[in-house]
């Protein structure tokens, strides 16, 4: 009897787990069902259901703002990400391979760009940049905020994921492997070029993929430190959307979703110990 | 005789001309460790060198400064006559075979034997033939396009070896090269090693901690402890003669009886008797006897030879091992029926016998001898 009391109670917690995961699923991703679905809706307000259509796609490749802000995010995007990536490989480097002066106090604060609030690391730079440039124009040149600040802040918050991201694959790498080479007859260069960097490689592609992502999906850093005519795609929609959300909108936003997908996924991939090299 | 035997550290041709590796006070420091502390040491070329001692000895630290992964706190180091204490390990002429082997993952083998050749310049069809003839050297044909990963223990061991012959390095370097294999591969790669330094003639240091494989395979032996080379020599002189007590502990298995000097001539041993020993000590000096379990003999009691020292003593453990027999014999005063036994602390001696002589069971009175030659004496 008190068997089946309890298999009973345990029928009804699986239910009840069952459905609890499906509400987290529905939770998560609905809206971004919802999202995608209302992209392809073929009328001119968002909550009301026409028909199939991808014509707010063309709308939106054809509108000049949406372009120009497309393509300073990918300047942006591509500029910030070639040179936090090797900077960030630099630091991952330094920190996994030397004793220096104030190494734990690099090591403490590099990650620190992670863990701050974006809306602080955006006031934070602002008023760098105010400062910096006050200090410059008394040299003669007038700096402004625009594509080049917002780059050089993107750099500041990437080179921390690219130095994560590669450091955790260091943290496997066996270093008998350089020793071999430079007992044959490498120099310490080319151990570097030959041995080194082919291994670490997936971790290098793995966080130059996020730093990418992360620069492309960037919203507030980018409003704070960019000056007119440096609008980001996020920026943009975000600044459109105060006027009330439209079906172009929807399939800027879906795009920008697929791109940010395929990129984690790219990274995620990259990231697997022992993906590439076996 | 225990200082004659650190001091025999020239190597049996080395009067043919230079040594492939001379060390002369190498130390080297790591913060406050001491890891090797004042090596002297001469190899001569074409040598099989062991450097033997149990783990944390310093071993692998005096090969990587052959090799110069590590550079000595202080010391001269020459290879073949040449200085290179401060030379940076691609300038040396040796190469290693390491412990893990450490493969490049990334290459395939012959990517991987090939890469000391390219590294020098050494490009085309004459490095092809060079790989090619490594890689028959060590029977690795057929692999060539494998990755390290594909491969066997054993067959990635080949491919370590090849990668360092190729080289025609003066010195090859071996650090645990067999500690990776199980006994069977192990077994079969000691001799095929031996082989393969008769073929190519290279001096060969070797870093072990394995006392039958270091006897096996080398020429010569030095042995470490706590970053001092404690004695040098063939494998016969370290096992028959060794230098001090860690030397006759570490290298095989021996009894050793605590006792005193009574003269160069005689030692007084704690389980009583006075016997004949020959040792360079001062009379009065702490010392142990050292004999080797198949060097004991046994007697019934009361059949004991005239002339040689002789224990008296119960069996008390007797093991047979097929092809031999080995017996835990104790001695001392609890064990003394005949009287002869006059010291006042117990000991036991392990005896070892071929099977086919009488055997003997646990329990029964016997005398223990062994002729005064086969001993030595040795101090701490």
């Amino acid at each position: 009897m008190s068997n089946l009391g309890t298999a009973g109670a345990k029928r009804s917690a699986t239910h009840l787990l069952k459905a609890n995961a499906w509400f987290v699923f529905a939770f998560l991703y609905v809206p971004i069902v919802v999202l995608v679905v209302f992209s392809f809706n073929d009328s001119e307000r968002v909550n009301v259901w026409q028909g199939l259509s991808a014509r707010w796609y063309g709308e939106a490749l054809g509108n000049t703002q949406v372009i120009s802000a497309l393509r300073v995010s990918l300047i942006v995007a591509i500029s910030s990400t070639i040179v936090s990536t090797v900077l960030g490989t630099a630091v991952a480097l330094a920190l996994d391979r030397y004793r220096f002066k104030g190494r734990r106090a690099l090591d403490g604060t590099v990650y620190l760009p992670i863990v701050i609030p974006d809306i602080t690391m955006a006031v934070m730079l602002l008023v760098f940049f105010a400062e910096a440039f006050k200090l410059i124009d008394t040299f003669g040149p007038r700096l402004t905020l625009g594509v080049t600040t917002v780059a050089l802040s993107h750099i500041a918050f990437n080179i921390s994921f690219v130095a994560v991201v590669v450091r955790a694959r260091l943290d496997q790498f066996d270093r008998t492997l350089e020793e071999a080479a430079r007992d044959l007859y490498a120099t310490p260069w080319r151990t570097f070029r030959r041995v080194t960097l082919p291994l670490i490689a997936p971790g290098i592609a793995a966080g130059a993929l996020l730093a990418l992502t992360l620069s492309l999906d960037d919203v507030v850093i980018s409003a704070f430190t960019a000056g007119p005519g440096a609008t980001t795609l996020p920026v943009y929609v975000f600044s459109t959307i105060r006027q009330g959300v439209t079906p172009e909108l929807n399939a800027i936003s879906t795009l920008m979703l697929a791109a940010s997908i395929t990129l984690v996924v790219a990274s995620l991939a990259l990231q697997r110990p022992r993906s590439t090299t076996p | 005789m225990s200082s004659d035997a650190v001091t025999s550290a020239s190597p049996p041709g080395a009067d043919a001309g230079v040594p492939a590796v001379e060390m002369h006070g190498i130390s080297k420091r790591f913060g406050d460790v001491v890891a090797v502390d004042g090596i002297d040491l001469q190899i001569g070329d074409g040598e099989f060198f062991a450097l033997l001692g149990p783990s944390g000895c310093g071993k692998t630290t005096t090969l990587r400064m052959i090799a110069g992964l590590d550079i000595p706190s202080e010391g001269r180091l020459a290879i073949f006559g040449e200085e290179v204490a401060s030379w940076p390990p691609d300038q040396r002429p040796v190469n290693t075979v390491f412990q893990a082997y450490a493969l490049f993952p990334h290459m395939t083998v012959e990517q991987n034997i090939a890469f000391g050749l390219q590294m020098r310049g050494i490009r085309g069809p004459d490095a092809d033939r060079q790989v090619a003839e490594a890689t028959a050297l060590v029977q690795l044909e057929g692999m060539e396009h494998r990755r390290p990963s594909q491969l066997s223990g054993g067959q990635q061991q080949r491919v370590a070896l090849a990668r360092a012959l190729v080289n025609h390095p003066k010195v090859l370097l071996l650090d645990e090269p067999l500690g990776a294999l199980d006994l069977k591969l192990r077994q079969e790669m000691q001799v095929e090693l031996k082989a393969l330094q008769r073929e190519v003639g290279i001096t060969f240091v070797f870093v072990t901690h394995d006392q039958e494989e270091a006897l096996a395979m080398s020429d010569r032996v030095g042995v470490m402890s706590e970053g001092r080379l404690l004695q040098v020599g063939t494998p016969a002189e370290v096992y028959e003669h060794p230098a001090n007590r860690f030397v006759a502990d570490f290298i095989g298995r021996t009894n050793l009886l605590e006792g005193i000097t009574e003269s160069p001539s005689a030692v007084r041993l704690d389980a009583g008797a006075v016997v004949a020993a020959a040792n360079g000590l001062a009379a009065g000096s702490a010392a142990a006897l050292s004999v080797r379990p198949e060097q004991v003999r046994l007697h019934r009691r009361g059949e004991t030879p005239a002339g040689a020292p002789c224990l008296d003593g119960v069996i008390t453990d007797a093991t047979y091992l097929g092809h031999a027999f080995v017996y835990t014999v104790a001695i001392g005063p609890t064990a003394s029926a005949s009287g002869t036994n006059t010291g006042e602390r117990a000991a036991t001696i392990t005896a070892r016998s071929e099977t086919g002589s009488a055997a003997l069971a646990a329990g029964e009175p016997v005398s223990v001898s062994w002729s005064p030659e086969a001993t030595t004496v040795v101090a701490d």
